[in-house]
């Protein structure tokens, strides 16, 4: 009877949890498949489920509406500089920081992962009162900058997290060997931190192609990102191309999961090799 | 020795310093480089007003002068925003705004005073599109804020806002109203139906007592599009919306909305077109184009809204759309902005939607 009961107990805890896992996943799913269905729509309004059958004219009028494909590829371009950027500056700083005996490293790093405890629309204005008092005004220099910021506390922190796990005893034999620090780093240390790079550039990838608040204020004719585009768009108008617009971003973040998948592999990412 | 002679006297920070601004130089803005002016950037919002911009005004700029006009899509606090951050160089040189941002931009003195002899069409701007600018613009098209209604279901319309209220309080219908958090609310609505039922600027007891009473028969929406869709869904049969937005949603085929402008007159909701100060003379040239009769006869044909020039002869779809600014009631912007965090404070308390 015993057995019986734990049988039933067990059952009933595992039922519950797989409910829950699939009552999360569909709050956290249904909302995307929603927007991916409405931008198949061919109906001129949002409507779920779609009311006159299904149509690509959405993607079509993305690709016409100039603004969007313009913005659409600016973004990108934000996206993976900002990362780059993000990684040149973040990855010494991390390494430094983490090995560092001083008192004012936590203070430091305390501060570079500052960005993330700031409301963005703050950082935001404040970057652009900041940028345009030095000289660079709105412009792309600009915008690449202010990403940057937001950017780089992701990166800073998977490195230092990485790295903080890998023993110095690694980098101390190989300089015992005779290496010098700059075969230390490129032979010994970046292989080990490669992992927490390709997380924190991935995070920022993906939080600076969604990012609005930041973008909303360096904007340009040139230099507007999708974000922006598609909220000035959805004031005045309020057709499935935006849905369209927000499925070909979709689409774009997992092409590059995918690629990263193939080149790299998601399993190793943030686990220390 | 040539080369270090070009050195002497730097050290080794001055010379990264100087290779890191030169490196940056491509990415600068171009207004900071080039002292010609070849083109000018103008402000729009985005969907179809871009469209109706770049055919209408750009065009006619682009045709009158030889300068090109890049658009800059997006709304005025992010523009005005930017040309505050750069007043000796800002990056938009023509901005469209609404009253209440046009007046920031007054007080922060981000844009030029207008005049006949700037910009000619002016002449032809009744005054009223002037002074809402404060004198340093002019609204360049409207719309009106009235009733819009399913026809299906709301066989009788009401006239009035008072009337309005009324039937929305015996509940005959679901009505459809903004909350205060939508930015034209405090205009289009609060004010409107405040003046309407006997209170003002200054009075909102009239408003918010029918609206305790008309609560029970009120779904509330936060932005423009969210009205539309909650007619669609068949949520709500009538509510207050801009006869142009209407128009556009007909268009888009749902033949069963309809506007009314009401007897007190529906709530003038225009855009004003500025120059910004420091930006090159040619800009007033734009903004001379976008009070064109011909330029602002176009842009009415494709958004439904009307413009300003008092020359502008409408198509006769068109006339029968539009609101007729005398039709119209002029809010008190500029009270209404100093009002607005007690009316936002009233609001939450009282009606907290």
């Amino acid at each position: 009877m015993e057995g019986w009961s734990y049988y039933w107990e067990n059952r009933g805890s595992r039922l519950l949890l797989t409910a829950y896992v699939v009552a999360f996943f569909i709050f956290l799913i249904a909302p995307i498949l929603i927007v991916v269905v409405v931008s198949f729509s061919a109906t001129s309004y949002v409507a779920f489920p779609p009311r006159e059958g299904l149509s690509l004219q959405w993607f079509q009028r993305f690709w016409e509406y100039k603004p969007f494909l313009n913005s659409l590829i600016v973004s990108i371009q934000i996206a993976l500089l900002s990362a780059a950027l993000g990684a040149l500056l973040g990855v010494p700083a991390a390494l430094a920081l983490v090995r560092s005996r001083r008192r004012l490293a936590n203070t430091v790093m305390t501060f570079l992962l500052s960005p993330l405890s700031m409301p963005l629309i703050v950082l935001g204005f404040a970057l652009l009162f900041f940028l345009s008092r030095i000289g660079f005004g709105v412009s792309f220099l600009s915008l690449l900058i202010a990403h940057t910021v937001v950017s780089l506390p992701y990166i800073v922190r998977t490195v230092a997290g990485v790295y903080r796990g890998i023993s110095p005893e690694f980098e101390e034999t190989a300089a015992i060997l005779g290496a010098n620090r700059w075969q230390v780093f490129v032979n010994v240390t970046l292989p080990m931190i490669k992992p927490g790079i390709f997380a924190g550039a991935l995070f920022a990838m993906l939080i600076s192609l969604d990012n609005l608040p930041i973008s909303y204020f360096f904007g340009s004719a040139e230099t507007n990102t999708l974000p922006v585009v598609m909220l000035s768009y959805l004031e005045h108008q309020f057709d499935p191309s935006v849905a369209a617009a927000s499925t070909i971003q979709l689409l774009v973040a997992i092409v590059g999961l995918v690629i990263l998948e193939r080149t790299y592999g998601l399993q190793r990412i943030g686990m220390p090799t | 020795m040539k080369d270090r002679s070009i050195l002497k006297g730097l050290d080794r920070r001055q010379v990264l310093a100087g290779l890191g601004a030169a490196a940056t130089l491509p990415l600068m803005p171009r207004t900071a480089l080039a002292a010609d002016v070849k083109q000018i950037t103008v402000t729009s919002y985005g969907g179809i007003w871009e469209r109706a911009i770049r055919e209408c005004f750009v065009t006619d700029f682009k045709a009158r002068t030889g300068v090109d006009a890049e658009v800059l899509i997006g709304g005025p606090p992010q523009w005005i925003s930017q040309i505050e951050a750069n007043k000796d160089n800002p990056p938009i040189h023509v901005l469209v705004a609404t009253p209440d941002s046009a007046a920031v931009a007054v007080k922060a003195g981000l844009v030029d005073p207008i005049s006949v002899e700037k910009v000619p069409n002016l002449a032809n701007v009744p005054q009223q599109f002037i002074d809402m600018a404060l004198g340093h613009g002019a609204a360049f098209d409207y719309g009106a804020a009235g009733l819009a209604y399913n026809k299906d279901t709301v066989k009788n319309p009401p006239k009035s806002i008072k009337e309005f209220v009324e039937r929305t309080i015996a509940g005959e219908w679901k009505a459809g109203l903004p909350t205060i958090s939508y930015a034209p609310a405090p205009q289009a609505f609060v004010w409107s139906f405040a003046d309407a039922l006997g209170g003002g600027v200054e009075n909102l007891d009239p408003f918010f007592a029918a609206m305790q009473k008309m609560r029970p028969n009120v779904v509330f929406w936060t932005g423009v599009t969210d009205f539309l869709n909650l007619m669609d869904a068949g949520e709500v049969d009538i509510g207050v919306y801009y006869d142009g937005r209407t128009w556009a949603h007909y268009d888009t085929g749902k033949t069963y909305i309809d506007f009314i402008n009401p007897e007190e007159g529906g709530v003038m909701s225009p855009v004003c077109t500025m120059k910004v100060k420091n930006a090159p003379e040619i800009a007033w040239e734009y903004v001379n184009s976008m009070l064109a009769p011909g330029p602002q006869a176009e842009f009415a044909k494709i958004l439904n809204y009307g413009v300003t020039n008092t020359q502008v002869q409408y198509d006769e779809l068109r006339q029968k759309r539009i609101t007729p600014w005398e039709k119209t009631r002029f809010p008190p912007n500029d009270r209404i902005g100093e009002l607005l965090p007690a009316w936002t404070e009233r609001w939450n308390k009282e009606i907290g939607a």
